[in-house]
């Protein structure tokens, strides 16, 4: 018992509520589970006739779930990627490829000490990395990442992913302010001003894409792309994707325009004052932008979830029922027959390898032959699969390409930043929008 | 071409891609190890044989085989007579130090230390030119310089080498093969004579290793038949 209650006495106050919330949460999840499975009927009922929420708890809960290894991905990538292209070999000791040294920097960061500054307003302080990272998550929720498959369809959906993209403005000036360093309020201003400077031409150069689609709504979008990938925004609106690319860029604070975190330049920026999870919720924020930011460039100008080339629908009615108990039969002589039609080949030829080397070859070949027939079997049958398939493909595309900059580019100054913003991409984003409100107005007039 | 925008960070993306598919440079270095470049030497070092005496002869041998020329070196001939040097004349005194001669287990004839001192090249040049820079001819030259000058000197020796074209090293062994040539003046080749006047103490010290060393060889040696 003591050991328990010095062991509670040494947690801080937020150890404290994490050591009471998550059991809670849990034993909570467990009784529910519990509860549905005694009571069964009526609480489904109650679920299904509130099936909205439920579909918006369970939505809100994935997406947030899935930023953390989508965030693990992105920084295990650039690392490796930027080493690649170093002719380095990059990290290579921790899991397959080092696969793993992401999230071994992620328990670093849980480890290390959460420190606040004498001085710095306590709350604000805390509160900032949790605004930062919630404006990246929040705007996760209106993007479609598959037939069916999305946190909301919005009508307003892309403004109000301009809306809470805008709310890490918000945050970034928390951070600096509430260091209590003038050096964090020096980066945080910096930061806020070439966001809010990007944040202009990111907008402007959408509107085009919205008067010809004529809904603001990102699935609506999703779906007037579909057939041939001609039928992508990109081509209708070249100059719109150039420039939303480019302030994208300077929006998720990516290499050339990097200077919120320049680490050779300003200490830091606004997170100076920052460490431990603190600053690993800054971090994870930056690395789910990229994915946020090629996710919605996918979304808006490259067809989103849509195959470039409509697939010839196979039809693929296999009626399971109609085998009976030959089904139990299929499922469970299956594998074993497959092992040992793969091993037969490698013991047949070659005297070399003994029978139970050909049989875990055999094995290892039965399994991806399943896996491969399974993983067709969903992409032909289930159309999310393929959904999904093409726009983690798209939108990964995409996280290389940032990546790539990051390893080729060199950083612009704050002046050229401000001024590439304000004198360039602004009017040629004002001309883009001009040009096709013009050109609109032309065809369906001469239409109607 | 140049001129259009954008230009450069193509080229720019198209270098780090190229790059991306590469082979790559990094050796994993506690469990590869790269083999050593052939012309590497490692550090410079002089070797002690098991009685605590220089190994090294003198013999210029690895300033010769040198092939970046770093290597610079002086001391005193096998016979422990002449001072030697391979070098640069202003690096010469330094290394004959009598503590690094003593050190080096030879016996230090102390008259015979003479600062480097130029000499008038004039005569070399002029028997050099009456034997037409002929290195096949380098007894004769020898012989010429040391009737001009009475002995042979560092200074001209190195000439000869410059402008023959011979080795410095081959000049000296000839030079020191022959026992009529000799590198210092006359007067200063009584050595021992000079270190017994000027050091007794030492010269009776070094009589009696000498006569110790005689008959039976090295100390810790099985005597010789």
């Amino acid at each position: 018992m003591t050991v328990i209650a010095r062991g509670w006495d040494r947690l801080t106050l937020p150890g404290k509520l994490v050591f009471t919330l998550v059991p809670l949460l849990l034993a909570l999840t467990v009784a529910l589970v519990a509860v549905i499975v005694v009571f069964g009927q009526p609480i489904i009922d109650i679920l299904v006739a509130n099936l909205p929420i439920v579909r918006f708890v369970v939505a809100v809960t994935v997406i947030l779930v899935m930023t953390v290894p989508t965030a693990f991905l992105i920084i295990y990538m650039e690392m490796k990627i930027i080493a690649l292209m170093n002719l380095r070999i990059g990290p290579d000791r921790v899991g397959p490829f080092g696969s793993l040294l992401s999230t071994v920097h992620g328990l670093k960061v849980l480890m290390k000490e959460d420190f606040t500054p004498t001085g710095a307003d306590s709350l604000v302080f805390t509160w900032a990395p949790v605004v930062v990272y919630l404006a990246s998550v929040m705007s996760l929720l209106v993007i479609p990442f598959a037939p069916g498959l999305f946190g909301f369809d919005l009508n307003l959906g892309l403004l109000y992913f301009f809306a809470v993209g805008g709310l890490s403005v918000v945050g970034l000036l928390m951070a600096g302010w509430s260091s209590y360093n003038k050096y964090s309020l020096l980066g945080g201003l910096r930061a806020a001003a070439q966001v809010v400077s990007y944040e202009i031409p990111l907008t402007l150069s959408v509107v085009g894409l919205m008067l010809l689609a004529g809904t603001m709504s990102l699935n609506q979008i999703v779906l007037q792309q579909s057939g041939w990938f001609t039928d992508w925004y990109i081509f209708q609106q070249p100059l719109g994707a150039l420039i939303f690319f480019i302030a994208a860029t300077a929006e998720a604070n990516r290499t050339p325009f990097d200077l919120t975190e320049a680490d050779s330049e300003i200490v830091a920026g606004f997170a100076t004052e920052y460490s431990g999870m603190r600053f690993g919720f800054f971090f994870f924020a930056e690395y789910v932008n990229v994915f946020i930011v090629s996710a919605l460039f996918v979304t808006l100008f490259l067809g989103g979830w849509n195959a470039p080339f409509p697939l010839p629908a196979v039809p693929l009615d296999i009626d399971l029922a109609s085998f009976n108990v030959g089904l139990l039969f299929i499922a469970g002589l299956s594998p074993v027959i497959l092992t040992l039609l793969f091993a037969a080949p490698f013991y047949l030829i070659s005297s070399r390898v003994k029978w139970w080397q050909a049989l875990i070859i055999g094995f290892v070949l039965a399994n991806l032959f399943i896996v491969a027939l399974l993983g067709a079997w969903a992409y032909i049958g289930l159309d999310w699969v393929a959904g999904i398939l093409w726009f983690m493909g798209k939108t990964y595309f995409f996280v290389f390409t940032f990546v790539w900059m990051r390893g080729t580019l060199p950083r612009v100054r704050i002046d050229q930043l401000m001024d590439f913003a304000w004198k360039w991409l602004l009017p040629v984003s004002l001309l883009n929008l001009f040009v096709t409100a013009a050109a609109i107005v032309v065809i369906r007039s001469g239409q109607s | 071409v140049s001129f259009v925008p954008g230009l450069g960070i193509v080229k720019g993306m198209a270098l780090t891609l190229r790059r991306f598919f590469e082979p790559k440079v990094t050796v994993m270095y506690p469990e590869v190890r790269r083999d050593v470049p052939h012309k590497f030497r490692g550090r410079l070092q002089l070797l002690y044989d098991e009685w605590g005496t220089l190994k090294c002869e003198t013999c210029f041998q690895c300033a010769q085989a040198c092939p970046i020329e770093c290597i610079d070196m002086g001391g005193i001939d096998t016979r422990g007579r002449y001072h030697v040097h391979w070098g640069a004349p202003e690096t010469y005194g330094e290394r004959r130090e009598e503590s690094a001669l003593r050190r080096s287990g030879r016996t230090v004839p102390d008259p015979a230390y003479r600062p480097f001192q130029p000499v008038d090249l004039g005569e070399v040049d002029r028997i050099l030119e009456e034997f037409d820079h002929d290195p096949g001819r380098m007894l004769e030259i020898l012989e010429a310089t040391q009737a001009a000058y009475g002995y042979l000197p560092v200074a001209a020796l190195k000439r000869i080498s410059h402008v023959t074209g011979a080795w410095y090293a081959m000049i000296y062994g000839t030079a020191s093969y022959y026992a009529h040539l000799r590198f210092e003046p006359p007067a200063a080749t009584d050595q021992a004579a000079e270190v017994a006047r000027m050091r007794p103490a030492e010269a009776t010290y070094l009589t009696a290793l000498g006569s110790a060393l005689d008959g039976s060889g090295r100390p810790g040696e099985p005597a010789r038949a």
